[in-house]
C-alpha cells in the first residue's frame, strides 16, 4: 500500500524505520473510482494526495463553462490544490479521478505535525516544493513562448505514456490549444 | 456547505440497526458503501432504498476491507464480537478515518453508559484501531425501530473534538439531532 511513497521518499531522503511508521500512521488511505471527485470547486483542500496507483487531474471551469486543465497526477506523484491547502481558502479547482486510484492522503494538521517531528520529512517536502515551483515556471514559459508543436513535443518527451492514458481533449486543454489543433499536430507528427 | 461528496461505509448494513441507519443516510447526499455478511438482506435493503430514494447513491460490496478503503467515514453496526474481527480486517485502511461504533445499549445515566469513551469496549476498539478516530454513537430510535428518525437524538462521544464535530454535522445532514455526550 505504501510502496510508491516509500520509493519516492527514498529518492530524496532517508527515513528511519521509526519515522516511517510515524508517517504511515498519519496517512489516510483511500481508494477512488474513475470520475469521482477528490475535491470540488468551493471546498477547502484539507488534504494533499499521493498517488500509489492510478491517475487524477485538476481543472477549473470558467464562467463560460470551459474546462481548463491545471495538472495531471500519475503513480508516484502528489496532487492537491496547494493554494487552498496552504491558505485554507476555498478551492478554485476540481480534482477528478481519471483512472481507478489508490491514494494516500495527509491532512493539514498531520502535515504540520510531520514537518515538525521528522526533519527528513521536512527536507523531502521542501525538495518537492522546489521541484513543483520549477515545473510551474517551465509550464508558464511553455504556455507563453512555444508553438503548439513545440508544446506537444515537450510534453511527450517528458511523459511518454501520457498520451496513452489521457483523453485527447484533456491533453489539448492542458497545453492550452484546441482539440483540432492538437489533432493536426499529431497528424503531422505521425507523417 | 461542503460540495465534495463523502463516502460512508456501513458495515452490518443488513442488521436492524444497520438498515435503520442506511435508510436514514440515504437522503444525506453521501455515497453509501454497504457491507453485510448476509448478502440476501443486503441486496433486499439496497433494492428498498433504490425504490424509495430516487437520488440515493449506494453500492453493495462483498468485503468490509474494500468498503472501508473507499470510505471517508466508517460506521460499524455490528455486535461487539463482530466488531473485534472487523477491526482487525480493516485496520490498515481505517488509519486517520472516523470510525463510528454503534453502541448497543445505554444506562439511564449517559455519562456512565457504554457511550463513555473510557469503557472497556471503547478501549478495546481503540487498541485495535489505534490510528483511527473512534466515535461511539447511540440513538433510541435505532432500537425502537422508529420508521421516521427525523429529529431523533443521536448521542455521540469520543476523544477527538474535530471528529465529533464532523459526525455531528453528518447527523444533522441525515435529519438527526446530535448530542455530544462526552
Amino acid at each position: 500500500m505504501f510502496d510508491q511513497l516509500y520509493e519516492n521518499i527514498q529518492q530524496y531522503v532517508s527515513l528511519t524505520d521509526k519515522d516511517w511508521e510515524v508517517l504511515k500512521n498519519n496517512i489516510r488511505p483511500k481508494r477512488m473510482l474513475k470520475r469521482q471527485f477528490l475535491l470540488q470547486q468551493g471546498d477547502i483542500c484539507h488534504e494533499i494526495a499521493f498517488i500509489e496507483k492510478g491517475a487524477l487531474y485538476s481543472y477549473s471551469i470558467d464562467q463560460k463553462g470551459n474546462q481548463h486543465v491545471m495538472q495531471f497526477g500519475f503513480e508516484g506523484w502528489w496532487i492537491a490544490d496547494l493554494q487552498s491547502f496552504l491558505t485554507n481558502t476555498p478551492s478554485t479547482l476540481n480534482i477528478e479521478v481519471l483512472e481507478d486510484s489508490e491514494l494516500l492522503l495527509i491532512d493539514q494538521k498531520n502535515q504540520q505535525a510531520l514537518l515538525q517531528q521528522i526533519p527528513e520529512y521536512e527536507k523531502y517536502t521542501r525538495l518537492l516544493f522546489q521541484n513543483a515551483y520549477v515545473a510551474l515556471q517551465q509550464r508558464v514559459e511553455n504556455a507563453l513562448g512555444l508553438t503548439a508543436e513545440e508544446k506537444y513535443n515537450r510534453l511527450i518527451e517528458r511523459n511518454p505514456d501520457f498520451i496513452n492514458r489521457v483523453p485527447q481533449h484533456l491533453v489539448a486543454s492542458y497545453l492550452g490549444i484546441s482539440p483540432e489543433t492538437l489533432s493536426r499536430v499529431r497528424g503531422q507528427m505521425s507523417h | 456547505m461542503r460540495v465534495t461528496k463523502q463516502s460512508i461505509a456501513i458495515i452490518g448494513a443488513g442488521s436492524n440497526i444497520g438498515s435503520a441507519i442506511t435508510k436514514h443516510m440515504a437522503g444525506s447526499k453521501c455515497r453509501l458503501l454497504l457491507f453485510d455478511r448476509d448478502i440476501g438482506k443486503l441486496q433486499s435493503l439496497a433494492n428498498t432504498i433504490t425504490e424509495d430514494y430516487d437520488d440515493a447513491d449506494l453500492i453493495t460490496m462483498d468485503c468490509a476491507h474494500s468498503c472501508s478503503w473507499e470510505a471517508d467515514i466508517i460506521i460499524m453496526a455490528v455486535s461487539h464480537n463482530a466488531e473485534k474481527e472487523i477491526a482487525e480486517n480493516i485496520r490498515e485502511v481505517a488509519t486517520q478515518k472516523i470510525v463510528i461504533s454503534i453502541t448497543d445499549s445505554v444506562d439511564g445515566n449517559l455519562k456512565k453508559s457504554k457511550l463513555d469513551p473510557q469503557t472497556h469496549a471503547a478501549k478495546q476498539l481503540r487498541n485495535r484501531l489505534p490510528h483511527s478516530k473512534i466515535i461511539k454513537a447511540f440513538s433510541p430510535g435505532f432500537y425502537q425501530q422508529v420508521a421516521d428518525l427525523d429529529g431523533e437524538e443521536l448521542f455521540i462521544s469520543g476523544n477527538d473534538k474535530e471528529a465529533l464535530e464532523k459526525v455531528a454535522k453528518l447527523a444533522v445532514s441525515a435529519g438527526l439531532k446530535p448530542v455530544i455526550a462526552g
